[in-house]
């Protein structure tokens, strides 16, 4: 219990003392995650309207398939991206193994079912009238497109914060293509993962509060838009 | 003026709606458009305003200043009102601004003429207010500041003054008068009479799967 107690401060001194060590490594981590938030989020928007406006044939095999993928274990995408980018991969040209662009890749893909289904239930539950009225008081297309999504806005946030939560806790992808390189691919849970093995236990402590802080704060503020999004979508 | 040819329409449950072989209107009265619940009221507003296809048929709009005729949708020209009108997720003023926008008016010509709408509805003491939160009849007038912006040709209201109160009917009749008033041609669905129905000109019946067409006033069939 000592020595727990000891452990504790000593991971809240790295915290607050600004360990640069420390802070890199939370620094790789929401690099990489908020880098690939902003790369899927557009693609997995496009598909949800897809998926949400558009009626097509298989669209509910879509839809099944994208839910499928979200359930999807991190180190299956780490492995099947690690067997395309390693140098006898049909992608090993790129040379992006253990690279960050290859954890944005893996947490690219991790984000994408995630955000789509959330933004394709979100985009459903918009009302038909605000396409039509819109439209009809002479919006073009993508201005109708953008009140849409403005509309869902509430909704569109949690998804962003959900898939955030998701991509920047895993583990699987980002330690199998990232390889844990210090000072380069090193992230929090895969910084974790490594002092727990070689038993210091203060500093994955430290990286393991910060997970439990954003943990705490994406959940707040998912409540608090899930909150308004139930208050602005009665009419 | 409007030219509806050989137009049918139905739903996989009901495949024949109603058939209109032929209809012709000048597009300046005010219509009265009546018949019984599911008798496809509804559904002919939103062919005329081009918001579904026909199964079968043509509409045309010939509209003041075009050269030849259109199809429907005629965005801004020939508007469609829903029965529950949707507002945007924004403040009263805001839902006119986007109108605004979309129609490039921009500085202080969009905030005047939105400014002079609101005022002329009677929503100026509501501008800054969630649209969401206003009354029934307000929500209706808003909805008609937000057509009116665009001075329309043709205004289809489905049910404009259903569930209203006394002096909301009495305030959106009032609108819609107006509006006819300065030139635009009104067809508006009705159950009941009222102050409003007793002003118009003209009516259309669906009655049998069929649209006839009379004058109100002289109770004459055109």
């Amino acid at each position: 219990m000592h020595e727990l107690m000891n452990t504790a401060r000593e991971a809240l001194y790295l915290l607050l003392s600004l360990d640069p060590a420390l802070w890199e490594i939370i620094g790789v981590s929401f690099r990489v995650s908020l880098t690939a938030i902003l790369v899927a989020l557009p693609p997995s928007l496009l598909i949800a309207l897809l998926l949400a406006r558009v009626a097509f044939p298989g669209r509910w095999f879509a839809i099944s398939l994208v839910n499928t993928f979200m359930a999807v274990p991190t180190v299956v995408v780490g492995l099947v991206l690690f067997m395309l980018l390693s140098r006898s991969g049909p992608l090993g040209e790129l040379r992006l193994l253990f690279t960050q662009r290859a954890m944005i890749l893996g947490q690219i893909l991790l984000a994408m079912p995630v955000l789509t289904a959330m933004l394709h239930s979100t985009l459903q539950s918009i009302d038909q009238r605000a396409w039509e009225t819109a439209r009809q008081l002479g919006a073009g297309w993508w201005q109708s497109l953008w009140m849409l999504i403005r509309e869902a806005r509430f909704g569109v946030i949690a998804a962003v914060l959900a898939a955030f939560g998701r991509i920047i806790a895993e583990v699987g992808s980002a330690v199998m293509i990232g390889g844990n390189i210090e000072h380069f691919t090193r992230t929090i849970t895969t910084a974790i993962a490594l002092e727990t093995l070689k038993g210091e236990f203060a500093q994955g402590l430290a990286l393991g509060l910060v997970l439990l802080l954003l943990a705490l704060v994406l959940n707040v503020l998912l409540g608090v838009m899930r909150g308004r999004g139930h208050q602005t979508v009665s009419v | 003026m409007l030219e509806v040819s050989q137009l049918a329409h139905g739903f996989d449950r009901q495949p024949v709606l109603w058939d209109i072989p032929h209809l012709h209107w000048q597009g300046r009265s005010l219509v009265h458009l009546r018949g019984d619940n599911g008798s496809g009221k509804t559904t002919l507003l939103r062919l005329l305003a081009g918001l579904e296809a026909p199964r079968q048929g043509t509409i045309h709009w010939t509209l003041a200043g075009a050269m030849s005729a259109v199809t429907p949708p005629c965005p801004g020209r020939v508007l469609y009102l829903h029965q529950q009108p949707y507002l945007f997720d924004t403040s009263v003023a805001g839902n006119l601004r986007y109108v605004a926008r979309w129609h490039g008016w921009r500085g202080e010509m969009a905030r005047d003429r939105v400014a002079a709408m609101l005022e002329h509805c009677g929503l100026a003491a509501h501008a800054e207010q969630r649209a969401r939160s206003l009354s029934g009849g307000e929500r209706m007038r808003l909805a008609l500041a937000r057509a009116w912006l665009l001075s329309p040709r043709v205004l289809l209201l489905d049910e404009p003054t259903a569930s209203l109160d006394r002096q909301a009917i009495a305030d959106v009749s009032a609108l819609i008068s107006s509006l006819h008033e300065v030139g635009c041609a009104i067809v508006l669905s009705a159950h009941q009479p009222s102050v409003l129905t007793e002003r118009c000109d003209e009516y259309w019946s669906l009655e049998q799967r069929c649209l006839q067409v009379s004058a109100f006033k002289q109770g004459v069939a055109v």
